[in-house]
């Protein structure tokens, strides 16, 4: 990550009185964002709560959020990293060829006068969503809005923040942090942690039939990854962790039924700005939870020999 | 049990300077008999207690931030290598936890407090502690940009604060309170900072950040918080601040109070071209405050990472030196900053800031007041310590290293009229017997009997960085954790709390100002008591403890 | 029958992981859950305490957990690259138990995040 200018939600709740959502549906996707945490809220320091508000919505199509923002920008399918460049270069008054801005799909007088409104207000965040960070230019167009949220930073105070989805990925990703420094894409195979998506990470992986056995819990993989990679889950033994038979049970060799977290199964979860929530099931369920069965297994893989013997405790330099 | 014989014992605590002298060791405590049990040989080694860090940055929302900046430094520093009973690891500039564990107890240090956690991650931060191994741990709150407390200092309304402020201190199952940049960090949120005493904090009429500073000193006294108020004082890094610094000194006397990282807070000059040490100005200052503890805060050439709660103060080195940045708003409370860092000999401002670290360890004379820190990861990583500690007690060495300043920092720096060494006991004091007497851990840092058995036996050795980076055993509860640099068992450490009397009707007066602010359940943000390993309150002190 | 209520629950079906949901229950569903937008009452109303489905599965066939978690522990040791993936619909502490999991097999380790 090259860096990273953020808050927690309670900041845009009280505070950000210009809010940008690029790439992302919060109507439909996260339905209480705008309520709980963003447009609607009144505060100390906004107290008409959405009338001292700003908001704008990029995005390739109207979605139902278009209907909520006070600005839509639609821009053309492919081109958000070359408009979030051109904004990054006339934020400091570097000029633009008109051209080039126009392929974006928005006018160079759109864009003037938005930022013109976002160097006047006083607290601003960008929301980017899975239509940024999973289309074409991926991580280079989250990179790049972290890079403009950063600068807008020498003319007034900005943020920005992912829309994480699935739950508790975020948990997942703070927990590999901690314990292996990386957040994924990872390979213990040497004893140590290695960090290296493109390599490590499982859609490459599986592709490429670079795994002889897979354990998979908390996600449904049959059903989301592109047919080589499922045909690769299907041919090596797969183990499934899940409260239902999924698409991916079905074609594993062991599936073990668990207790749905936070409905069943207590434990943390952790909000989109890493704010870590207790969970408080509501039932009890005939299944373990997935925190018990992991354990188990590990426990029963570390009664077997270690394979890995004869290894020094530490190595000084990895390269 | 356990027994050893023949060592030479630095105890600073109780005044033992070099004796050869016998130790017994039962139940994880020192014990006046030894009935049977094995016997290490310690003959012509030094004996000292474990490490204490009063100040490292280690677990929690920034720590994890930082690591999350800086893969490229995972990816070429030291690994540890998976074993069946010990997980794997990453050391470097911010070590992942279990490292953090290996390293630090590696080096002889068993007992480390983390300094800055926002309430509304404390239940990270907890999580994170529990995964760091073998050490025993605490955590200090962030607190002095809290909203809610300002809005009611504003208003005159201290007793409440104060309840408050005991509230938030259980309800983040901390150990004390930290206060970063008062005011400015709340002045951050809008994009400014308040640099002085008297400065406007955004939003605020009457409390000034010299108003927050005398007002927590006193609440935290008055609660009879073991530690004092943690202070990262305001305007830290700037050419100047020793004005600032001085100023926040002299509003503290009468009251406790401890001044993290005091050499990012002792400049003069007023730009970068003309930045000059201030320690010996400050230092004669502290000398004559006994109400004042430090830590030194010191700097060593090289990379590492800086991660803080002056938000304002990170935004400034990130324009300054171009390199990534990230930064954390954290609601009503605090926020982070953080940017990689490269010390350089060749810089002259980091060649002062490297000075007036080891100046204020050797002109503060007394070693029960100053203490050993890099501000980990801020000036050095942790594990750098030996290296600090070979500067301390060889003045020779020290001169072999001035040698590759830059010549124009002369006139700018004291150091090199200072001849003073530290004495294995001084070494003692500054890394173990000080810092528990300043947390108010009464049986850390202290080889009597009936203390915990946390110690270190070192191989005397010429070469002091080799001595104190490579211990010959080091004792975690009695237990043998570090042989001759191999990790022998990985102990769960202890974590301490204090749990401060407020009155049980201040809930009722928070929860619409919480609801208000956050985005939480008022319910669901103290963190749960189950979920602190091992846990064990200290007492508060109250006025009959103290008579 | 006396519905239990559960205040302040949390709700982990998207990121926003709202912490101030009502949730009436009995032993065996959830009736209610209140606060919750669209989708978080279906994820809380469409899972139940019912034994829908067996313990375990193993090559499809009905099996006991201990089977299940013998036979799972094998695959995973007798691998020579063992992947361990996913890790959103699930507890942090199972998470952690993943990656305990993961560090000894000295397996590959990802999460949703990599797609």
């Amino acid at each position: 990550m090259g860096g990273k200018v953020t808050c927690t939600l309670g900041e845009v709740k009280q505070r950000a009185d210009f809010i940008v959502y690029w790439g992302g549906n919060p109507a439909e996707c996260h339905p209480r964002h705008f309520t709980k945490y963003t447009l609607m809220q009144k505060s100390k320091f906004l107290p008409r709560g959405r009338k001292d508000r700003t908001v704008v919505l990029v995005d390739i199509r109207e979605t139902k959020s278009a209907k909520a923002a006070d600005h839509f920008l639609q821009v053309r399918p492919g081109k958000d990293f070359e408009l979030l460049t051109i904004m990054r270069a006339m934020i400091k008054g570097q000029d633009v060829p008109e051209a080039q801005v126009a392929e974006t799909g928005i006018s160079i007088e759109v864009l003037r006068d938005l930022i013109e409104k976002m160097k006047k207000a006083k607290y601003g965040v960008m929301f980017f969503g899975m239509g940024l960070s999973m289309t074409r230019g991926k991580h280079m167009n989250a990179a790049a809005l972290l890079t403009f949220a950063a600068e807008m930073n020498a003319f007034t105070k900005f943020v920005a923040m992912p829309m994480r989805g699935h739950g508790n990925v975020t948990g997942a990703d703070v927990i590999m942090r901690w314990q292996t420094g990386y957040p994924f894409g990872i390979s213990l195979n040497r004893g140590y942690p290695r960090y290296n998506p493109g390599e490590f990470s499982t859609v490459d992986v599986l592709v490429r039939g670079d795994t002889d056995c897979a354990f998979i819990i908390g996600a449904d993989p049959g059903a989301t990854m592109p047919k080589p990679a499922i045909d690769h889950l299907a041919k090596v033994p797969t183990i499934v962790l899940d409260p239902h038979v999924t698409h991916t049970s079905r074609l594993s060799r062991v599936h073990i039924t668990t207790a749905p977290a936070g409905i069943a199964a207590p434990g943390t979860g952790y909000r989109m700005d890493e704010v870590p929530m207790p969970l408080k099931p509501a039932l009890n369920s005939p299944y373990p939870s997935d925190e018990e069965v992991v354990r188990r297994i590990k426990e029963v893989i570390a009664t077997k020999p270690d394979w890995m013997t004869n290894q020094p405790q530490m190595i000084e330099s990895q390269v | 049990m356990l027994r050893i014989t023949g060592g030479t014992v630095y105890d600073p605590a109780n005044g033992i300077d070099g004796e050869v002298k016998d130790l017994y060791i039962a139940d994880g405590r020192f014990s006046s008999k030894f009935e049977a049990g094995r016997t290490i040989d310690a003959t012509g080694m030094v004996i000292m207690p474990g490490g204490v860090d009063v100040h490292t940055h280690v677990a929690g929302g920034s720590i994890n931030f930082a690591r999350a900046m800086t893969p490229e430094d995972h990816r070429r520093t030291h690994a540890f290598i998976r074993s069946k009973t010990r997980r794997s690891g990453i050391g470097g500039m911010a070590p992942t936890t279990f490292a953090t564990g290996y390293l630090y107890a590696g080096m002889g240090w068993t007992t480390v407090n983390e300094a800055a956690v926002p309430v509304l991650s404390a239940r990270h931060t907890h999580e994170e502690l529990r995964d760091i191994p073998i050490v025993d741990k605490s955590s200090l709150v962030l607190m002095a940009n809290n909203e809610i407390i300002l809005d009611l200092l504003e208003e005159g309304e201290d007793e409440r604060a104060k309840h408050i402020l005991a509230w938030h201190i259980w309800a983040a199952k901390s150990y004390g309170v930290k206060a970063v940049n008062p005011g400015g960090v709340a002045s951050w949120k809008y994009g400014n900072d308040a640099k002085h005493l008297t400065s406007k904090i955004d939003g605020y009429d009457h409390v000034t950040p010299g108003t927050i500073i005398t007002k927590f000193a006193k609440m935290i006294d008055e609660l009879g918080i073991p530690h004092p108020l943690h202070l990262h004082c305001n305007n830290l890094g700037a050419p100047g601040n020793v004005e600032t610094t001085l100023e926040t000194m002299r509003h503290l006397e009468g009251s406790r109070a401890h001044f993290a990282h005091l050499q990012y807070h002792a400049y003069g000059g007023d730009d970068w071209g003309n930045m000059r040490s201030e320690a010996a100005q400050l230092a004669e200052y502290f000398n004559a405050h006994p109400n004042m503890t430090t830590d030194a805060g010191a700097v060593l050439f090289g990379d590492t990472v800086t991660i803080t709660a002056d938000g304002p103060w990170q935004h400034l080195l990130y324009k300054l030196t171009g390199r990534k940045w990230g930064n954390l708003d954290v609601e009503n409370e605090t926020g982070c900053g953080i940017v990689p860092y490269t010390y350089r000999p060749s810089n002259l401002v980091n060649a002062i800031q490297w000075a007036v670290g080891l100046e204020l360890l050797l002109l503060i004379n007394d070693p029960w007041r100053v203490f050993l820190s890099t501000d980990h990861p801020n000036g050095a990583c942790f594990w750098r310590y030996p290296e600090i500690i070979q500067l301390l007690m060889c003045a020779d060495y020290r001169n072999e290293c001035m040698a590759n300043l830059p010549p124009n920092i002369k006139n700018k720096i004291s150091l090199p009229e200072i001849n003073r060494e530290y004495t294995l006991y001084e070494i003692a004091t500054i890394t173990s017997a000080g810092p528990s007497r300043a947390l108010g851990l009464s049986h850390k840092g202290d080889l009597g009997i009936g203390k915990d058995a946390d110690f270190v036996i070192y191989h005397r050795d010429h070469d002091i960085a080799r001595m104190f980076g490579h211990p010959r055993y080091v004792f975690k509860g009695g237990e043998i954790v570090i042989e001759e640099g191999d990790i022998r068992e990985t102990p769960d450490g202890r974590e301490y709390l204090v749990q401060p009397s407020y009155d049980p009707e201040i809930d009722k007066f928070l929860r619409p100002l919480f609801e208000d602010r956050y985005c939480m359940s008022f319910e669901n943000y103290p963190v749960e008591m189950e979920r602190i390993e091992r846990s064990q309150i200290q007492d508060c002190i109250t006025p009959e403890s103290e008579g | 029958m006396e519905l239990k209520v559960i205040e302040n629950a949390t709700c982990t079906f998207c990121g926003c992981v709202c912490d101030d949901i009502e949730l009436h229950a009995d032993d065996m569903r959830i009736h209610q859950a209140k606060k919750a937008c669209i989708l978080g009452k279906s994820w809380f109303l469409n899972h139940t305490a019912e034994k829908k489905y067996p313990d375990a599965l193993i090559d499809g066939q009905p099996a006991s957990l201990d089977d299940a978690i013998e036979v799972a522990a094998n695959y995973l040791y007798d691998a020579d690259m063992p992947l361990v993936y996913g890790m959103s619909n699930t507890t942090c502490e199972a998470q952690k138990e993943c990656v305990a999991m993961a560090d000894l097999l000295g397996a590959l380790l990802d999460s949703h995040t990599s797609l």
